[in-house]
């Protein structure tokens, strides 16, 4: 019996095994029952995605309430005094604004560039199980989103739309180790390869051995063609660190991002590129430095009284 | 199995998978956090025999297949899970030997999620996918095993009562 038992079991997990070999082999041969049934979950998925998001929403600010706790413990201090309701309010308040405030920032640079665009929440951040970066966000097909499209927001590039389904889409982020881009260093002909590091830090490796890069030079997307999967012109970050290896083929720099990926909550996606390269019109203007008015006090001092003619009488 | 268990099984992977999908994943925690599913199936498995621990390995590999977070080919987790869901309920021969020791489950499920996660990095590479570089594996791996060290003891019981509830509606059946 007991033999028979431990047959069974095996039967079973060579049966299963096989399966899963035999489901494998489906996806890459590109069945397109294995992609519907991805697709149908996604859907499904979708709306419950959304809700969460929702919900989610308050929690999110006010474990950031909690980590400035320190620098803004006046203001907590009067918001205590405030109603349960005001102060539900006010937080549901400061996350419509963080989003518009990025949504501008998406639409204006969209605008300047005159891209066709559609702007997006993002309703999941990857998962522990894929070892690659990426994000989900509530626009797919319906929308006219297709895959290979750039996504961006206020500060640049952000990645691009790796799968699409009928109401979501999966974005590969800039910052996923498998991403590679072709850019151009402002304002020169310069061109190289960004490579993502799972990190904001990013890897350039320049094509031509003539050239040379310095701190502090911006980077901006090279284009493809027909504008998929990158649109020209578009920041992608700042040359943080230059490798001057004595022997090196050709000049390799680290690279900061523009886009925070940790604090992802609007992005847009690029429809249609422009019919004209932007060039480097699309960089953000660099701060002006205020100065700062210094007082310069000149003390002389007096005489000290002496002690005789303080303590006489 | 019953038809009994089984839907109410079925119903507690769904609606674990559903919280992951559409809540954990919301969340921003350090280091790119845990897969509470993941977690939830080894644990379901290491309280099981080794064939329903394969079975387990297989509903819950399929059902991370089918994430949209999920960029590898449909049955790579499957596979990956029916190997490791067998060999932890293997290892922690059945539910009677390894539920006194909370302790013994932890390392248990703990390992086997590094493990799972090691399984599918290779068989990426096997199929010609980009995983990343070294560093950032190794990263992700030790940062996914400590999480998963601080939830296993937290889930564990809720998860132990509800294979107990299922366990004996069983023999009420």
């Amino acid at each position: 019996m007991a033999r028979g038992g431990e047959n069974r079991g095996r039967l079973l997990l060579i049966i299963l095994v096989i399966t899963s070999l035999f489901l494998i082999t489906l996806d890459l041969r590109g069945v397109s029952v294995i992609s519907g049934l991805k697709t149908g979950t996604q859907s499904a998925l979708s709306p419950v995605q959304n809700f969460g998001s929702t919900v989610l929403s308050p929690v999110r600010n006010f474990f950031s309430d909690v980590i400035h706790l320190g620098r803004t413990r006046s203001e907590m201090e009067a918001l205590r005094e405030e109603n349960g309701k005001l102060l539900t309010q006010l937080r549901e308040r400061r996350s419509i604004d963080a989003q518009l405030e990025q949504l501008q920032g998406a639409l204006d640079l969209a605008g300047k560039a005159e891209f066709t665009v559609v702007s997006a929440r993002v309703i999941s951040q990857g998962a522990t199980t894929s070892f690659t970066q990426t994000i989900t966000i509530d626009a797919g097909s319906n929308n006219g989103i297709k895959p290979n499209m750039t996504v961006i927001n206020s500060y640049g590039l952000i990645g691009v739309v790796k799968t699409v389904y009928p109401s979501s889409s999966l974005i590969s982020l800039t910052s996923d180790p498998s991403f590679r881009i072709g850019v151009r260093v402002a304002g020169s002909q310069q061109i190289g390869i960004l490579s993502g590091q799972g990190t904001r830090k990013g890897v350039l490796q320049l094509l031509d051995n003539q050239s040379t890069i310095k701190v502090g030079d911006i980077l901006v997307a090279r284009g493809s063609v027909n504008n998929r999967p990158f649109v020209p012109g578009v920041p992608v970050g700042e040359v943080t660190s230059v490798d001057n290896a004595a022997g090196a083929i050709t000049q390799t720099a680290d690279v900061r991002f523009f886009a925070n990926f940790s604090a992802l909550s609007v992005v847009t996606v690029v429809l249609k590129g422009p019919a004209v390269d932007p060039r480097d019109a699309l960089i953000p203007a660099k701060p002006v430095p205020t100065p700062i008015p210094t007082v310069t006090v000149f003390v002389t001092p007096s005489q000290s009284p002496s002690p005789n003619s303080s303590g006489s009488n | 199995m019953s038809t009994r268990k089984i839907s109410l099984a079925a119903l507690l992977f769904i609606f674990v998978y559903v919280l992951q999908e559409a809540f954990i994943t919301q969340l921003h925690i350090a280091g790119g956090g845990f897969s509470l599913f993941l977690i939830f199936a080894l644990l379901w498995a290491a309280l099981s025999t080794p064939d329903i621990g394969a079975l387990t390995g297989f509903v819950a590999g399929f059902l991370i297949d089918l994430s949209q977070s999920t960029n590898g080919a449909v049955g790579q987790w499957t596979f990956v899970l029916i190997l490791v869901g067998f060999g932890i309920s293997y290892l922690g021969l059945g539910y009677e030997n390894v539920r006194m020791n909370p302790f013994t489950i932890t390392l248990l499920v703990t390992s086997s999620v590094v493990a799972a996660r090691v399984l599918y990095v290779l068989l990426s590479l096997l199929l010609g996918e980009s995983v990343g570089n070294f560093t950032s594996i190794i990263t992700s791996l030790l940062i996914g095993a400590l999480w998963s060290a601080a939830i296993v003891p937290i889930v564990m019981p809720l998860v132990a009562r509800a294979y107990d509830f299922i366990d004996d509606s069983r023999h009420r059946l």
